[in-house]
């Protein structure tokens, strides 16, 4: 088609537009400058995650942390972290809330997530498993507290924030198993099943190897999501502290603690994110590759 | 999942009990162990923004109103309006940055390389601890921070800019970054899921660049707009760890007094403003639903789940 032929169309279609406004809009928007812009805007913001990761290992090798430049230089804080141990215990605790949070998770998430598309009206359910995604993690956090501590008048620890992380993570590793579980072709099982598979042999042949990828991120989600997880912790730690609780009482008290938070949570990003960086990276590389 | 589907139970009581056991007791195990950590705290909750406290202790007689007006009365009110101001504003610039973003991931980027790289960027900030990467922006932007000292050595400005840090500019920016993934995910879903075909017919018949946005592309995507914008408002709502730091206790927000309450033990008050940041999310959610609706979005979001 001309050029001509479509500032035509293009004309009618806005009828009232006088054709000289229509060109002008046509020669705004179709500026090939617009793509750089949206596409730079976006990568800014993302970097402006980062950056202050990358000043964050800067400063904990600088002896002020929280002054400006990153002089005099200084291992110091590493090694009064190697002295301190009153971190040890919080990440301890965290490593194995986020494990049980995470095995939970991939169990629950497996069982429910594959009964679900099975049911004959999902939606309800659905709505219902996925709504603590729509709650604000304070309000959730502060329910649980009234609920827990107030009205029933339980003793609150490590007990009540698994409640919470349970109810926080548990809904994204539903949606990973979903995702995959909603494509899988029930027919397959009923193959199966007239060809003399037991109910066991069913699943562990058939369903598992296909909802696999589902199942390991679903696992993976809880661990990250509860490995990290504050804002619901704050309300419900009883007397317990968790790493992320640990960094937050650190940074939050003005304290001369705040150099060693910077040097702990230099040495946890130096193992935690390469990890995180391969695995998604394959995750996604290959998700890509298979649609 | 869809052939299933089609059969339709029974309704009233019975169909809701067929429906329950249709798939085995899975889920209504896990239907009522969601109810009693989920559902029943929120209600109990909003129970609670109506009882009175005396000396500490929870006063469980004579329900009443007094709570939400003493919220009405004191200062409250204005954490509450500036709650939602910055997240509004927020909302707006995170809207405006990632739904041309996203159209360039999800349509321009030609690399597969890129593309992975990008995503997983943006995946990981999901899975770091919160503190430590605000606190950094401390001496960053602080007066004798990088970015002051930097610029009065280069003789730019003669005076350290306060301006950056313990104030309203400082927790915008600190919030920029950490809730940038959740709006621009939901819009790169519903973008990829838009057929490259309909782009290539709207060209075809004519239409310019603008109006294959307009007409095509807007509406198409506003399912994944929706998302997006719910799941950037929720936890920006209730936001106070970045408020708290960032804001140096000048920049007082709805996060700030539930936690304040809850310390004081005014339990009924933090109830009372919790309940009150789920009506307003509620509001939302109605709102854009409705929006999404007259424009007949709503029935693409189900269109595109079943492809």
């Amino acid at each position: 088609m001309t050029d001509q032929a479509s500032q035509f169309v293009s004309a009618t279609i806005h009828g009232q537009m006088g054709q000289e406004r229509v060109l002008f809009w046509r020669h705004i928007v179709s500026w090939g400058g617009w793509t750089q812009i949206a596409k730079w805007a976006g990568l800014i913001v993302i970097l402006l995650t980062y950056i202050p990761l990358v000043w964050l290992a800067v400063m904990s090798f600088s002896e002020r942390p929280l002054s400006g430049m990153p002089y005099p230089i200084t291992i110091e804080h590493y090694a009064a972290l190697m002295a301190d141990k009153a971190w040890r215990e919080p990440l301890l605790e965290s490593v194995i809330m986020g494990l049980i949070v995470g095995a939970v998770c991939m169990v629950v998430a497996t069982a429910v997530g594959r009964a679900i598309p099975r049911m004959i009206r999902p939606g309800g359910v659905l709505l219902l498993a996925l709504s603590p995604l729509f709650v604000p993690a304070l309000t959730m956090g502060a329910a649980l507290f009234i609920f827990l501590r107030e009205y029933l008048d339980l003793r609150l620890g490590l007990w009540s924030i698994f409640i919470a992380h349970i109810v926080w993570a548990l809904p994204f590793s539903l949606l990973l198993v979903l995702v995959i579980a909603t494509r899988f072709d029930l027919r397959l099982l009923e193959a199966a099943s007239d060809l003399g598979a037991s109910t066991w042999r069913r699943f562990w042949d058939i369903e598992f190897p296909i909802l696999r990828p589902g199942i390991i991120g679903a696992g993976l989600f809880g661990f990250l999501l509860s490995f990290n997880e504050l804002l619901r912790s704050i309300f419900l730690r009883g007397s317990e502290t968790t790493m992320p609780l640990y960094n937050w009482t650190m940074a939050a008290s003005h304290q001369s603690q705040v150099p060693i938070i910077f040097a702990l949570a230099t040495v946890i990003l130096a193992i935690t994110l390469p990890l995180m960086a391969v695995f998604f990276w394959l995750l996604f590389a290959r998700l890509d590759r298979s649609t | 999942m869809n052939n299933i589907q089609e059969i339709e139970g029974p309704r009233g009581l019975k169909g809701w009990y067929t429906n329950m056991m249709s798939a085995g007791w899975v889920v209504p195990t896990f239907v009522a162990t969601w109810i009693c950590i989920v559902v029943i705290p929120l209600v109990i909750m909003v129970y609670f923004s109506f009882l009175d406290v005396r000396y500490y202790e929870v006063y469980y007689d004579e329900p009443s109103f007094k709570i939400w007006w003493s919220i009405i009365e004191s200062g409250r009110w204005m954490a509450v309006t500036r709650t939602l101001r910055i997240t509004a504003t927020l909302t707006i610039i995170q809207l405006l940055i990632a739904f041309p973003f996203a159209l360039w991931l999800a349509k321009g980027c030609q690399s597969k390389g890129v593309k992975a790289s990008i995503i997983t960027l943006l995946t990981i900030p999901f899975f770091l601890d919160a503190s430590s990467r605000i606190i950094v922006w401390r001496p960053i932007l602080g007066t004798n921070g990088v970015i002051n000292t930097v610029l009065m050595d280069l003789g730019i400005i003669n005076q350290p800019m306060e301006w950056m840090l313990f104030s309203e500019f400082a927790v915008h920016f600190g919030m920029l970054a950490p809730y940038f993934p959740t709006m621009v995910f939901p819009i790169f879903l519903v973008l990829t899921l838009i057929d490259d075909e309909y782009i290539q017919a709207s060209r075809d018949l004519g239409a310019s660049p603008g109006q294959t946005l307009f007409h095509v592309i807007l509406p198409l995507s506003l399912p994944g707009i929706v998302a997006g914008v719910v799941f950037t408002m929720v936890p920006l709502m209730a936001a106070f760890v970045e408020p708290g730091m960032l804001g140096g206790g000048f920049v007082n927000v709805l996060g700030d007094s539930i936690e304040a309450a809850l310390r004081n033990l005014k339990y009924p008050t933090a109830a009372a403003m919790s309940t009150l940041v789920m009506i307003l999310l509620a509001l939302l959610l109605v709102v854009l639903v409705v929006i999404s609706r007259r424009r007949g979005a709503l029935g693409n979001i189900f269109q595109t789940m079943k492809r």
